[in-house]
């Protein structure tokens, strides 16, 4: 079904709000009848755990400054003077769980056993390899694209911060075992990355474009199967090139889910330091790359998107002190509570309460995502958010003692209703690991199901007990 | 000796038919290995093995991949020369994603983990697009390109084709690839229809060349058997020659030579290897080789307490990093020396901070001058303020690290990671660091001594003469430094004094040298070790150690090599 070539969107209380907006298609829907759209899910990673309540050698007793008082409905009162405070704006849209334990795989590094595992639930391909190791399995990011996306196009796969650093930069997104995903780190690339195509052009333009494209890839196909039925050709060179063929098409909505012209040029000027260590900087990079993931997922172009914030353990990153307005140490060290990058410098004083602030700046860019999935009303009359879940997790439940238990997941939206809203939850399983099921819980939320045809249940490592957590489920 | 092999080689008359390549190096490396020096202890791959020294046995290729996708390096450079620019593409480079990090391998260049997905795609779309409007809508530019007049601008195109494609591709085109551009530059008026019908199709058609897979990646097609190899072609190995030596595509005299058919001797690979050796392109690539090596990406993590400190900036990490780059430049391409001198030599560059850093009197400024260190504390790369800086607290040095280093980098001994939730370091309580780290580390017994006690420690400690930001000293919290130990380096237990003794007793090892040539053939070849790599490595790192192979010579040797010239008979599966 088609709708009206430009879309105006209105903002709380009916004004127009300066936001990018929708030119040409929307999604078309497995079910016609509605004009809904399609499930999706932005993750949101912050790395080193956060300043919840936990004893530690360097600072002693550490008082609880991140979760909501007591389970159940979310308040004001509940959420009041706790990092999760940022967000009660959205608190109907909340659904924070407690109690999401990773598994203890032997990693060899808290930060690897993390990273690598939160969007996989896979140990390592090679056990006790440290900061170079690599996952065991394909990221539900990377699946929902596979399965889920028009054409099969790859979820988006967003970086902000200094390249490179501990686990090598981008850690979050597999392909399969092994194979990292590339990420996107300039918003300005990652955007006409998005909307496959240069940005800037005119309709006309866009057109043409199109046209000598599809000439050139003709020919370029052409080229790349002839060299598929090289019978020398080893399985890594087949896996390549059906890659490499599979992009070589011409993108169904290329080119019409864009911004406005001068949006887009603000977005090609700001380059507010995607490679920087400053923390300020790296999250103004992240909040950008949510206005692409948001823009693409109104537009149905992609139902997964992962934005990453820092390296394996975001030791590159200095986030502001608001009480001084200086850089803090880096965050890694801040999450140690020491001057090193593991227990052997000095303690760094106040540093939970460091750690704290940068949950706070977090939790307000999580805001901006929230507000903008928000902003978006659809043409069903709901807005965005509704469709959805914005996910904002962690790789760690903790600084100091780098846990894999209670890692925080605070999800937003309801994927059509399907997630419960409003609230605070314990997840079942005790002390078991139970993180796949709540990734199996967001897969399925999005659409994905198991071979059966049943909710998702076997997500990652088919050593870890199936299943959703049903608590999330409305 | 190098020197003297050359002419003995050519007078061995070998330059031959491809049905020689096979035997071309048999005669010289039974000498070497036979007038060589004592048998080894055992390859690399198994450190743990010592057995009796294998047989001389010819070096062969390892398998490999058939299509090695160009890194954004090489990308970039290659587009410059394809298209005769004034300078390099980087900022479309820019545009490209990075690729994602692979662990295992230590260089940036494994062809397996180098693919096009989707971001990368469309971004070598929109740079072919960018760049074929540059060249095509500026006369001078064109020109650079284009083949003389022709009658017609189809006869002037095919000529185009042919001759660009050839670049374009690194080899000759078939007649049917010919026909196919053909084609779309026939669509040239549809396409750009405000250009000339002329520019307009080169236009489409040069859009076409840089989105071809035969450009984006090197493809190796050879595939007949001559004995137990695979030779390649002339091209085939102009382009290895390049990427590996120049991280580009030939330039016009590399091409000139493999269409003349002289790439097939090992005096005509040879030739060409150091001619490009002494071309400024591959001052980059031996910079870039060892700034992996060395870990120099590191030094940006530096960060002394500026108050204990205060003679050093926050830029230190910076300065080291250049130190490091004068430092290599200099031994490689200057005095054309050997690993031994990366390892051994007190010459090195400094400004104004790291003289200060290095207690260098003299009056010392911003600009880098070359300056001989203190020969009784300095001694090689290993203690310059790089190295160990960037394996240091802000307030202390830390020799597990620098010993982890010293053992994977250096020896080729790998150490696995240390299990989870370690308690932290003690506080000192009057003791030294290194009593300390041993207090902590080498309790006899535990776990932890296993690893701490025989390969880390012993590897690092000679290095605590040397403060967290390299600074030389003599005391440490009020006692005197001890930087002896007893490093076991391939089953030989060395006993070292300090810093100096221990840079001696590495250069002395085969295995070292063997360890620093197999990184070199894992760079160049853009894959991980493989065991058919095992006597080359072993016949230069003794090569290396006698002090009778340079760098240069090194590098020379490995593109010469049987493995660089030739594909193992079965591929991978």
């Amino acid at each position: 079904m088609k709708l009206s070539r430009r879309m105006v969107l209105k903002g709380l209380g009916g004004t127009m709000l300066s936001l990018p907006f929708l030119e040409g298609l929307m999604p078309r829907t497995a079910h016609a009848a509605d004009s809904g759209v399609l499930p999706f899910a932005i993750f949101f990673r912050q790395a080193n755990g956060v300043a919840s309540a936990q004893t530690t050698s360097e600072i002693g007793a550490e008082p609880e400054r991140f979760w909501p008082r007591s389970l159940g409905a979310l308040t004001s009162e509940s959420l009041a003077g706790r990092a999760l405070g940022v967000l009660d704006d959205h608190r109907a849209h909340l659904l924070v769980v407690r109690n999401v334990n990773m598994k203890d795989y032997n990693y060899g590094d808290g930060h690897a056993r993390g990273a690598l595992q939160g969007l996989t639930a896979r140990g390592p391909v090679v056990e006790g390899a440290g900061g170079d190791s690599e996952s065991g399995g394909e990221s539900i990011d990377n699946r929902i694209g596979r399965e889920l996306n028009p054409q099969q196009r790859d979820s988006l796969v967003f970086y902000a911060g200094r390249r490179g650093g501990w686990l090598g930069g981008p850690c979050l997104s597999y392909r399969s075992s092994n194979v990292r995903r590339a990420a996107l780190h300039d918003p300005w690339n990652a955007y006409q990355t998005m909307i496959g195509g240069p940005g800037g052009l005119t309709p006309e333009a866009r057109e043409q474009l199109l046209v000598r494209q599809r000439s050139v890839n003709d020919l370029v196909k052409a080229q790349l199967q002839a060299l598929k039925q090289r019978p020398e050709l080893s399985a890594s060179d087949h896996e390549r090139l059906d890659l490499h063929l599979s992009n070589v098409r011409d993108l169904e909505v290329a080119l019409s889910c864009r911004m406005r012209a001068d949006q887009e040029l603000i977005l090609q000027q700001e380059a507010p330091g995607y490679d920087s260590t400053d923390g300020t900087e790296v999250l103004a990079t992240a909040r950008l790359h949510m206005d692409i993931a948001v823009m693409a997922m109104a537009c149905g172009t992609n139902r997964a998107a992962v934005i990453q914030v820092g390296n394996g353990n975001d030791g590159d990153t200095r986030y502001r002190d608001p009480d001084t307005g200086q850089l803090m140490e880096n965050f890694h060290y801040v999450s140690h509570r020491r001057s090193s990058h593991d227990s052997s410098g000095g303690i760094i004083t106040g540093s939970d309460l460091l750690h704290h602030h940068v949950d706070v700046q977090f939790a307000n860019a999580f805001k901006h995502l929230l507000d903008r999935l928000v902003a978006y009303q659809m043409p069903d009359g709901k807005r965005l958010i509704e469709h959805g879940v914005a996910v904002w997790y962690n790789d760690l439940g903790n600084g100091p003692a780098h846990s894999p238990r209670n890692v925080p997941f605070v999800l937003a939206g309801s994927c059509n209703g399907f997630l419960k809203q409003g609230v605070y939850v314990e997840a079942s399983g005790g002390g078991n690991p139970n993180h796949n099921r709540m990734l199996n819980t967001i897969g399925t939320a999005v659409g994905l199901r198991n071979a059966a045809g049943g909710y998702l249940d076997d997500f990652g490592d088919p050593a870890l007990t199936k299943g959703v957590l049903s608590e999330l489920i409305a | 000796m190098m020197e003297a092999l050359v002419p003995r080689m050519r007078s061995q008359g070998l330059s031959r038919e491809p049905a020689e390549r096979g035997r071309w190096w048999r005669p010289v490396v039974l000498g070497l290995v036979l007038s060589g020096a004592a048998g080894c202890e055992g390859t690399i791959s198994t450190p743990e093995g010592s057995g009796p020294p294998p047989p001389a046995v010819i070096e062969k290729p390892a398998p490999s991949v058939r299509m090695a996708r160009l890194t954004h390096v090489q990308w970039t450079h290659s587009v410059q020369e394809l298209l005769r620019l004034d300078a390099p593409p980087t900022t479309l480079a820019g545009t490209f994603r990075a690729d994602p990090a692979q662990s295992g391998f230590l260089f940036d260049n494994d062809a397996r983990a180098l693919s096009v997905d989707e971001a990368l795609w469309g971004a070598y779309q929109r740079a072919a697009a960018e760049l074929a409007g540059q060249v095509t809508t500026d006369a001078a530019k064109l020109a650079r390109l284009l083949p003389p007049s022709a009658a017609t601008g189809e006869e002037r195109a095919r000529a185009f084709v042919e001759s660009f494609g050839l670049r374009a591709h690194r080899r000759p085109l078939a007649a049917e690839e010919v026909e196919s551009y053909l084609g779309l530059y026939r669509k040239g008026p549809q396409a750009y229809a405000d250009m000339p019908a002329f520019e307009g199709g080169i236009r489409l058609v040069i859009e076409a060349f840089l989105q071809s897979p035969h450009f984006l990646y090197r493809v190796e097609r050879s595939t007949q058997a001559v004995g137990e190899l695979v030779p390649l072609d002339d091209y085939e190995v102009a382009s290895r020659l390049s990427y590996g030596l120049w991280s580009t595509m030939p330039d016009d005299a590399l091409f000139a030579a493999a269409s003349e058919g002289t790439l097939h001797s090992r005096e005509g690979v040879a030739a060409q290897a150091r001619r490009m050796l002494q071309d400024a392109r591959s001052n980059t690539v031996v910079e870039a080789f060892h700034r992996t090596l060395f870990d120099v990406p590191r030094y940006a993590a530096i960060r002394p307490s500026l108050t204990r400190y205060p003679q050093v900036s926050e830029r230190l990490g910076e300065y080291a990093a250049r130190e490091t780059t004068l430092f290599v430049q200099d031994v490689v391409f200057s005095r054309k020396g050997g690993y031994s001198d990366l390892l051994t030599s007190p010459a090195t560059f400094v400004n104004d901070e790291l003289a200060r850093v290095y207690g260098l009197s003299g009056t010392f400024t911003a600009d880098f001058v070359p300056v001989p260190l203190d020969s009784r504390e300095r001694k090689g790369v290993l203690t310059q303020v790089g190295f160990l800086a960037s394996h240091a607290t802000s307030v202390d040095p830390d020799p597990i690290h620098r010993g982890v280093f010293v053992s994977e980098r250096i020896l080729c001994r790998k150490i696995g990671a240390p299990p989870a939730n370690i308690p932290p370091l003690p506080a000192p309580q009057g003791r030294t660091n290194r009593e300390v780290v041993a207090s902590h580390t080498e309790a006899p017994g535990t776990a932890c001594a296993g690893c701490h006690s025989n390969l880390i420690n012993p590897l690092g400690f000679p290095f605590e003469n040397f403060d967290a930001i390299g600074g030389y000293r003599t005391t440490d919290n009020g006692h005197p430094v001890d930087a002896s130990a007893s490093p076991n380096i391939y089953g030989e237990t060395v006993q070292v004094r300090d810093a100096l003794d221990l840079a001696d007793a590495l250069a002395a090892n085969e295995v070292v040298h063997a360890c620093y040539a197999q990184h070199w053939v894992e760079y160049l070849h853009g894959r991980p070790f493989a065991p058919e790599d095992g006597p080359l490595v072993e016949r230069l790192g003794k090569l290396s150690k006698a002090g009778n192979l340079s760098i240069v010579d090194l590098v020379v040797e490995v593109v010469t090599s049987e493995g660089f010239v030739n594909r193992h008979p079965e591929e991978l599966p």
